[in-house]
């Protein structure tokens, strides 16, 4: 008795096809474009080798620092989502015994919000002469923090991770929550009943058995990090000067200047930097999970 | 029995005839809406903030009630326009209406007006337009645009407050020495020389590419060579000097604390604050500020030309936001319709009565009014004028935001003069190559 039973190929192919014509074929034209001159400004399209790759690696242009940029948009939201993520997981999961589906909601309601107006709000909650923020700082005497937090190069990408943070923390936390209510309550009583402290628990029972929920949330994190377009666009549209220009925002701009060679040759890496980076996240993960 | 079936029959006919009578109401009703709905208009005209004033949307109600066909203003933010214009003209779902900046090589380079506008050289205002500001609508001998904008008053000049002025013993500066001392003056009694929205990308841009005349005159036929790739930015020292001194003047605070998150828009208030001393503004600015704020009035406020590299030439360009009607538009003939009324010359001289900033409108016969202090600049300056270089010179507009990135990250720090007028080489030759300018053709 057969245990499997095969299905016939062209039970695929209708799939197979809207697969190939709508994915493959338009990600392959894009890889072939960018060693392509091809611009708005001619109809003419010429072979150019790697010029669009050597001009985005070329020392001389900004292209690095905005792969720079991104690696640290990505490194930072990850970091900040995932503990601050977590530690509202842990409250809400026992910590906290009364409200607990308000404290949900309200922790939440940033992701609802569309990111525009997250951003218009924060523009106005961050501006250096009126906004609230340093208006409250100066207001308690710390004149000293009362910085310019979009405008400063220096500080501007980390104001921009904050403000990307504070959006996205609910969503992780509740992909974290899920995770732990489904750890077994009878293990945390054993370690209790062997005199285990509370790190010790978190360490040797929450952590390891969490390990799959942190996988999901790190990949997530990582591929929305890396393609991060929307919150910068909106809050700083990549300034001042260049000081938090990504990837993408780069490629949208390259695009919108008819610079279709060189928008899809920055496309072809970022691509790259998400299959290796996805590829390495999870070789890491995968192998902690099993030491665990 | 038979009774009762004809009974039943005569009573389904009844009803057949009532349903289809009624089926008959619900298409007519649906069909008559159908066509009512058919019959009402709307375009779209997507515009950059501050293109599109309030005496227009006026007009376009008056339109609206005049012809039925409604007008859906589009404003997005200065900063994101350009971008999102593109993004539609190149992917094919451009407005009924779009406006762009005139100027030859923007026609061609940011808006490829070939393929995305529709030629409306045979409508009936194209001869009464100016025909030099016709001229930068103009490509391959058709005309692209309704330039509705005050080009020949938008002359960006330094507006500054008489009062504060004369407080402190100052007098119109007239080159970059007499200039930075008094910003020096203000900053020191505790008045911001400048206010400078740096964070709009497009208004800091304007101290270099309008000082065009002054790097004409220092170097003239600069334009001409630039033009034939003759020769470059980089290296020119008279353009080294105007933005090592922008530079400088950001560095010594004298545009205030808060340019980089300063915007245009609030100018106007920033100027009627008496905290400001100066705002390199168009020629209509202080009607604005008398609109905006009526205690100041716009006999308080003088202008002088922007003495960077000691300039001392009047910055004409005869190049600004246009409308096209988009090619790919359903309501074209609707479109030409709007753009006629426009022009009409009540509708004109409407515009020029209830827009501050406008000081004229470059058509026949269009009224003007200039204020007494903006007309004895240009009178004594009849002999000192020239056009400004973001029209002037080729693949020079197509990179104001770029540009403008460039010089806030010199503000910041992080980029030098000397590589901003490198960067505009580069990004020149880059466009120049892209449109197969023969003039680039090694």
């Amino acid at each position: 008795m057969k245990s499997h039973r095969s299905y016939p190929f062209y039970f695929v192919l209708a799939a197979l096809v809207l697969y190939v014509t709508f994915f493959i074929i338009p990600s392959l034209s894009g890889i072939a474009y960018s060693f392509t001159d091809w611009s708005g400004y001619s109809d003419e399209v010429e072979f150019v080798g790697l010029d669009n790759f050597r001009t985005i690696l070329s020392p001389d242009e900004n292209y690095l620092s905005f792969i720079g940029n991104t690696l640290l948009f990505t490194f930072w939201t990850i970091i900040i989502k995932t503990v601050f993520g977590l530690a509202l997981a842990l409250l809400l999961n026992q910590g906290v015994r009364w409200f607990v589906n308000g404290y949900r909601v309200l922790i939440y309601l940033p992701v609802i919000l569309p990111t525009l107006v997250v951003a218009l709000i924060f523009r106005s909650i961050l501006d250096p002469a009126s906004g609230l923020l340093n208006s409250a700082l100066r207001g308690i005497g710390l004149d000293a923090l009362a910085l310019p937090w979009l405008t400063d190069p220096r500080i501007a990408l980390y104001s921009v991770i904050g403000v990307d943070s504070w959006k996205g923390i609910g969503y992780i936390m509740v992909i974290l929550l899920a995770g732990l209510q489904t750890i077994p309550k009878d293990l945390y009583e054993a370690a209790s009943i062997d005199g285990a402290s509370a790190w010790a628990k978190f360490r040797f029972i929450t952590l390891p058995m969490l390990m799959p929920a942190l996988m999901i949330v790190t990949v997530l994190n990582v591929l929305y990090g890396l393609r991060v377009f929307d919150i910068v666009y909106a809050l700083t549209n990549g300034g001042p000067g260049y000081a938090t220009e990504v990837l993408s925002t780069e490629i949208f701009k390259a695009f919108s200047k008819g610079q279709f060679g060189l928008g899809t040759a920055i496309s072809s890496i970022l691509f790259l930097i998400l299959v290796v980076t996805g590829y390495l996240v999870i070789r890491v993960m995968e192998r902690q999970s099993d030491r665990e | 029995m038979t009774a009762t079936c004809n009974t039943t029959s005569t009573a389904r006919g009844a009803m057949h005839r009532l349903a289809l009578a009624g089926v008959s109401c619900l298409v007519f009703a649906l069909t008559g809406s159908a066509s009512f709905a058919a019959d009402k208009v709307t375009l779209t005209y997507m515009a950059s903030q501050d293109w599109v004033k309030d005496a227009e949307q006026t007009l376009a109600k008056k339109f609206e009630e005049k012809t039925g066909i409604a007008i859906d203003f589009q404003i997005l933010p200065s900063g994101q326009y350009f971008n999102v214009l593109q993004t539609k003209l190149n992917s094919g779902e451009g407005p009924d209406l779009f406006g762009g900046q005139s100027g030859v090589t923007d026609l061609k380079l940011q808006y490829n007006v070939e393929k995305n506008a529709v030629d409306l050289t045979n409508e009936p205002w194209a001869t009464k337009e100016d025909k030099l500001v016709a001229a930068q609508s103009t490509l391959g001998g058709k005309l692209y645009g309704l330039t509705y904008w005050d080009v020949l008053g938008n002359t960006w000049v330094i507006s500054y407050n008489k009062k504060l002025f004369a407080q402190y013993g100052l007098s119109e500066p007239k080159t970059y020495a007499e200039f930075k001392a008094a910003c020096q003056k203000l900053l020191d009694n505790g008045v911001q020389p400048i206010y400078e929205p740096v964070a709009d990308g497009w208004h800091h841009v304007l101290w270099f590419p309008e000082l065009g005349p002054r790097f004409e005159q220092v170097t003239p036929g600069l334009a001409d060579a630039l033009n034939a790739n003759k020769a470059t930015f980089a290296g020119n020292p008279t353009m080294l000097s105007a933005v090592t001194e922008l530079k400088e003047m950001f560095d010594l605070g004298y545009m205030g604390k808060n340019a980089l998150a300063d915007v245009y828009t609030g100018a106007s208030k920033a100027m009627a604050s008496g905290k400001v001393g100066m705002v390199l503004a168009n020629t209509g600015f202080g009607s604005l500020v008398e609109h905006d704020y009526p205690d100041m009035k716009a006999s308080d406020i003088g202008v002088f030309l922007m003495p960077l590299a000691d300039n001392q030439q009047v910055n004409i360009n005869p190049a600004g936001p246009t409308h096209f009607i988009y090619s790919g538009s359903a309501h074209v003939d609707a479109a030409k319709q709007y753009l006629a009324f426009l022009a009409e010359p009540e509708n004109v001289d409407y515009f020029i009565d209830n827009t501050p900033t406008a000081m004229t409108l470059p058509f026949d016969g269009a009224k003007s009014k200039f204020s007494p202090d903006v007309q004895a600049l240009f009178d004594s300056h009849k002999d000192a004028r020239g056009t400004v270089y973001q029209t002037a010179v080729a693949y020079v507009n197509p990179q104001w935001m770029d540009l403008g990135a460039d010089l806030t990250a010199m503000f910041t720090g992080s980029m030098g003069p000397d590589k901003v007028l490198a960067n505009i080489d580069k990004r020149r030759a880059d466009l120049a190559k892209a449109a197969r300018d023969p003039a680039w053709k090694k």
